[in-house]
């Protein structure tokens, strides 16, 4: 379970994230909603630390911290509870889809590196690239590169996967292959809190959506709630604005 | 100059200077191991933003590039010694050897320093958010996805820096070393045939840049081995990227042997 209580993040004296409260059960798939500037990446950038909270609480599994008092070594704790699957996907340039996969198994799990091999490899045969395992970053699509950073993040068997827009930096023929990717992996149970554009991948895998807005979660509820009857009219104005054809449907 | 220009001295001249070759090489190999330990530990404050410290790198970086190497041959020979007599330490024992070696290190620390410090800014600050992402700390960051990746970024201007420093050990002459540009000076005297001994020396200077460029771009390959490409509408892409972050490189470089800045 992930609970976040009263998070808060000020970039100077812009305050970009209000006192965010989230609840995610083990098993869900969250979907975070909201327009160009409303924090949503700041979000997933605290929950893994990239980013410092400025204030607030994070529980991660069986991981608690306070946010304004953590020091570097709980930080490095907490940040092994997530894993991030990147817009950029990110992936370790100079090493190979293999060793992109390997990599956090032997530097941070301290796996041996025949059993590294063995978990990599069954990783990448999942997302569908057991043919491209020597393959360098460079050499793979978009759609591939983004599996192997799919793959890269499974490998640490995190209590959740953190997705900032995995698929806005595709080319559209192969957004699809990442998104199959993630849904079958959602059937799994992993845990996972997807911020991304895709509605009708929301609506089909998401049992939760969060919809922000300037900094704070407007509304939450289970996709059918939040797209067919969106209670705010913030809600509704940017539901009308992303998906015209809802109207119709309604 | 002397007598007149005969060929045949070239030939003979050439294994005599090759003798003294050891010399310049071993002032270059020990000025580039001082250098790039010098050059880290004054890119890290730059690097890490530490107060005080870095404006000491700073003042360091701008003396070593902004003041001819030969004043500050002269600088280490002559001053550093009566410096040292203030502290009661006698070092005119020491060889002169020792003084061209360290004054050339550090002079090549400063070098070394910038281009360690743009290299490493040139990684794409999302592989370190990957590296923090699986959970690293920020040594293995470093150690791990920072450092492979800046040092293949840095290789073709580490070459540079190789090569002009072969060239400006021939100034250690001045201070007596017998090294190759000290021989060739010697043989001139001796036989009035300058000219000769000074083609002599220019071609294997020639040759030594030549293979240690060659010997360079091998390593690099080497190094850049994750950017060969497979297929050619990819390969002229990445070819761009790289060249875009050598070109930020250089740039930043590009006062290289002679800029001050303050
Ligand atoms: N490092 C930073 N320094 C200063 N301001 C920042 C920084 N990162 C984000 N911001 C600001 O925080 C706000 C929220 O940004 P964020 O990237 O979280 O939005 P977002 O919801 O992910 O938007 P998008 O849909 O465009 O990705 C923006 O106003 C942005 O300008
Ligand atoms: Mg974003």
């Amino acid at each position: 379970m992930i609970k976040l209580n009263n998070i808060s993040k000020s970039f100077g004296r812009q305050q970009v994230l209000k006192d965010i409260d989230l609840t995610v059960e083990k098993g869900d798939v969250v979907v975070i909603l909201g327009p160009s500037g409303s924090g949503k990446t700041t979000l997933l950038r605290c929950v893994n630390y990239l980013e410092k909270p400025s204030d607030g609480e994070m529980i991660i599994g069986d991981y608690h911290l306070n946010c304004k008092y953590a020091s570097k070594k709980q930080i490095h704790l907490l940040r092994q509870k997530s894993a991030m699957v990147f817009q950029q996907y990110n992936l370790f340039k100079h090493k190979t889809a293999i060793e992109n996969v390997m990599e956090g198994l032997l530097i941070v799990k301290k796996l041996s590196k025949e059993e590294a091999i063995v978990r990599s490899v069954a990783l990448l045969e999942k997302v569908g690239l057991g043919n491209k395992l020597e393959a360098y970053p460079s050499q793979l699509s978009g759609g591939q590169q983004q599996r192997v950073g799919i793959a890269r993040a499974l490998a640490m068997e995190p209590e959740v996967i953190l997705f900032d827009e995995p698929t806005s930096a595709l080319d559209p023929e192969l957004v699809g292959e990442v998104l199959s990717v993630i849904r079958k992996i959602a059937k799994e149970g992993i845990t996972m809190i997807v911020v991304t554009h895709e509605m009708s991948f929301a609506r089909d895998v998401a049992n939760h959506i969060v919809f922000m807005d300037g900094g704070v979660i407007v509304e939450e509820g289970t996709p059918v709630e939040l797209f067919n009857h969106p209670k705010e009219e913030r809600t509704k104005q940017f539901l009308k604005r992303i998906t015209p054809e809802l109207n119709y449907n309604i | 100059m002397g007598e007149p220009f005969d060929f045949t001295y070239i030939l003979t001249f050439i294994p005599k200077l090759l003798s003294t070759l050891q010399i310049t090489l071993f002032i270059v190999a020990g000025s580039l191991l001082i250098g790039m330990i010098v050059g880290f530990l004054i890119a890290l404050p730059r690097l890490y933003q530490i107060p005080i410290v870095q404006t000491i790198s700073k003042v360091y970086i701008s003396f070593f590039r902004g003041t001819p190497v030969l004043i500050q041959l002269f600088l280490f020979y002559y001053g550093l010694p009566e410096l040292l007599k203030l502290a009661h330490l006698d070092v005119s024992k020491t060889p002169v050897l020792a003084f061209v070696i360290l004054t050339y290190g550090l002079h090549t620390g400063a070098f070394m320093s910038e281009l360690i410090r743009a290299s490493v800014m040139a990684v794409d600050r999302g592989q370190v958010e990957a590296a923090y992402a699986v959970g690293m700390t920020g040594y293995q960051a470093f150690v791990r996805i920072i450092m492979p990746q800046a040092l293949a970024i840095a290789i073709p201007v580490f070459s540079n820096l190789v090569i002009a420093l072969l060239k400006d050990t021939s100034l250690a002459f001045t201070l007596g070393v017998m090294e190759m540009t000290g021989k060739s000076q010697t043989l001139g005297t001796l036989t009035q045939h300058f000219i000769e001994s000074y083609i002599a020396l220019a071609l294997i200077y020639l040759v030594v840049s030549f293979a240690l460029e060659k010997f360079l771009k091998w390593l690099e390959n080497g190094l850049l081995q994750h950017e060969q490409q497979d297929t050619s509408v990819r390969s002229t892409r990445l070819t761009l990227r790289k060249n875009i972050s050598y070109r930020r490189i250089v740039t930043e470089m590009s006062t290289g042997k002679g800029g001050v800045d303050l």
